[in-house]
């Protein structure tokens, strides 16, 4: 269980007006769930990643996973970055081998279970590669697998299909969703778009940017319906998933109107 | 790439008909060098072709035969004390000394002053200071210091050849994605596993780009050193030669220079595409 509570985030600005990146958010990931992370640019919710990740510092509040303190980056929990992040150096293999190596891990035993998780990602033909002769669609794969070499309690992807086209994000939707059917791993998934949000989010909550905070949250449950037929259009199609939809996005615009309101 | 809509249980794998073909770069790098190889002939036949209808005195440009017939006079009997292989191996023995000044302090000091505030603060000035001097201004203070053999020739070439390397070092761990940290430190690295596992790789283009300049450095102080203070060397024998207007020896001397830097840029690029195939590809 990933426990957020009362986090804050504030950077100091070279006007002497601090942002409030985060402000006062607190939020659970219960085992097995993916929450999905939506809101427009700047909204905090990259910096809420960050933040669990261990590559920022909160001002406030605490993050906790399984009763344990975060205050560093570490194995605990995996990260998908929006670009992808592989050695080139080293082959796809290695590559999803990394964590375990630092595990110390016996070269014969990472290999085998990064074979595995190729396998699982449909890569399994590209183990001997670089990865700079895969597409940006593949490389992601790479990522997640990589991710999820060193079994983390929790997953955290930062906007990973953001950079690809319609067609490639839609076929690694999919995976993903395919990934956590297998996996039950907890997710925290970070997105601008929100039909990505819905397809995949047990937990979608919408956030607003300027402060950072979580101003509404939704259940939903079209990701197991999406892994099992691998088909997007009848769920988008979905009277619950148009309703929650034209929710969310009238929540996302509704500030940024009010704001310039107020400024004219 | 196909998508299976009804099987949830088994991924469908990518296939393999993304793979990019390295011919294009490849056939671009062969046209290049046929013309280069043409140039060259052209620029020889230049040379025959002067001296041939005597567009320039031998004294100033000697024909290519005579350049060959000295070249050889020059590797059998020597010439200002000692053969072309004497000469060269001097000269090759120093810029090696240098380079391994350049290569075992300047790469870790480099890394050093990349990782820590501290050893950047202290050693930043000093070598910003002499690397702007031209060698050759410092050259008879060294001489002074050090006297006229090997240690002052050797220490100035070092100089040259260091800060290059130090320099590209520190601009290599400067130079890593703050990602690619972030993602190993996310996979559990240790900071020295941060380190070998991340840093070192990633600075490894910049360093050897370092290198290469470290060369070029080493090599055009070397001659002018040995012009000034020497007994031996490339640069000592061009000099000699040029002090009794024997400009076939000094064409002999540069001819060899030129085979050398070739040789060293060439060592360098394979070097390159062995141990970082990977540079500017992700």
């Amino acid at each position: 269980m990933l426990r957020i509570r009362d986090a804050s985030v504030t950077f100091p600005a070279s006007d002497g007006q601090d942002v409030h990146a985060l402000d006062h958010v607190s939020l659970d990931i219960a085992p097995a769930s993916i929450v999905v992370a939506v809101g427009a640019s700047g909204c905090g919710k990259s910096t809420l990643l960050n933040a669990i990740a261990g590559f920022l510092p909160l001002s406030e509040g605490t993050i906790t996973l399984d009763g344990q303190e975060i205050v560093a980056p570490g194995g605990d929990r995996g990260v998908v970055f929006q670009k992808d992040t592989l050695l080139p150096w080293a082959n796809v293999l290695d590559n999803v081998a990394l964590g375990l190596k630092y595990r110390g891990v016996s070269r014969g035993e990472r290999h085998e279970r990064s074979r595995h998780l190729l396998e699982l990602v449909g890569l399994a033909d590209f183990a001997e590669k670089p990865p700079y002769e895969l597409s940006g669609g593949m490389r992601q794969r790479v990522g997640i697998a990589r991710a999820l070499a060193t079994d983390p309690k929790i997953l955290l992807m930062d906007e990973p299909f953001g950079a690809l086209d319609s067609l490639t994000r839609e076929t690694m939707q999919q995976l993903l969703a395919s990934v956590w059917v297998k996996t039950g791993k907890q997710i925290l998934f970070i997105t601008h778009s929100i039909e990505e949000a819905l397809t995949l989010g047990t937990t979608i909550v919408v956030m607003s940017p300027r402060p950072g905070r979580i101003v509404a949250r939704f259940d939903a449950d079209f990701v197991r319906d999406f892994a099992e037929s691998g088909d997007i259009g009848p769920i988008q199609s979905h009277r619950r998933f148009i309703e929650l939809r034209q929710e969310i996005r009238s929540l996302i615009h509704q500030p940024e109107g009010a704001r310039t309101g107020t400024l004219q | 790439m196909t998508l299976a809509a009804n099987s949830p249980t088994s991924f469908p794998p990518a296939t393999t008909q993304r793979r990019p073909s390295p011919r294009p770069r490849r056939a671009a790098s062969a046209s290049t060098f046929g013309i280069s190889l043409v140039t060259l002939a052209g620029l020889i036949a230049l040379w025959f072709l002067a001296a041939r209808f005597g567009w320039a005195s031998p004294l100033f440009l000697p024909s290519p035969a005579d350049v060959l017939t000295q070249f050889s006079a020059v590797a059998a009997d020597g010439y200002a004390n000692g053969t072309l292989l004497d000469h060269t191996l001097a000269s090759l023995g120093r810029i090696a000394a240098a380079l391994g000044v350049g290569i075992f302090v300047g790469i870790p000091l480099g890394l050093l002053m990349g990782l820590n505030r501290w050893v950047k603060g202290i050693f930043s000035v000093p070598i910003d200071l002499y690397w702007g001097l031209p060698p050759l201004a410092y050259l008879p203070l060294l001489i002074i210091w050090l006297g006229i053999g090997e240690t002052s020739k050797v220490v100035l070439l070092s100089l040259s050849t260091f800060a290059p390397i130090c320099f590209a070092a520190q601009a290599g761990v400067r130079s890593v994605p703050v990602e690619r940290i972030n993602a190993a430190l996310s996979l559990g690295a240790s900071r020295l596993q941060l380190f070998t596992s991340i840093v070192l790789p990633s600075a490894l283009p910049e360093i050897l780009t370092g290198l290469k300049i470290a060369i070029g450095a080493g090599l055009s102080t070397l001659v002018a050193a040995e012009l000034i203070a020497a007994q031996s060397g490339l640069g000592y024998m061009i000099m000699s030669a040029a002090n009794f207007l024997a400009t076939d020896v000094v064409f002999v001397g540069l001819i060899v220079i030129a085979i050398l830097a070739f040789a060293f840029t060439s060592g360098m690029r394979w070097l390159e595409h062995r141990l970082i195939p990977w540079k500017g590809k992700l």
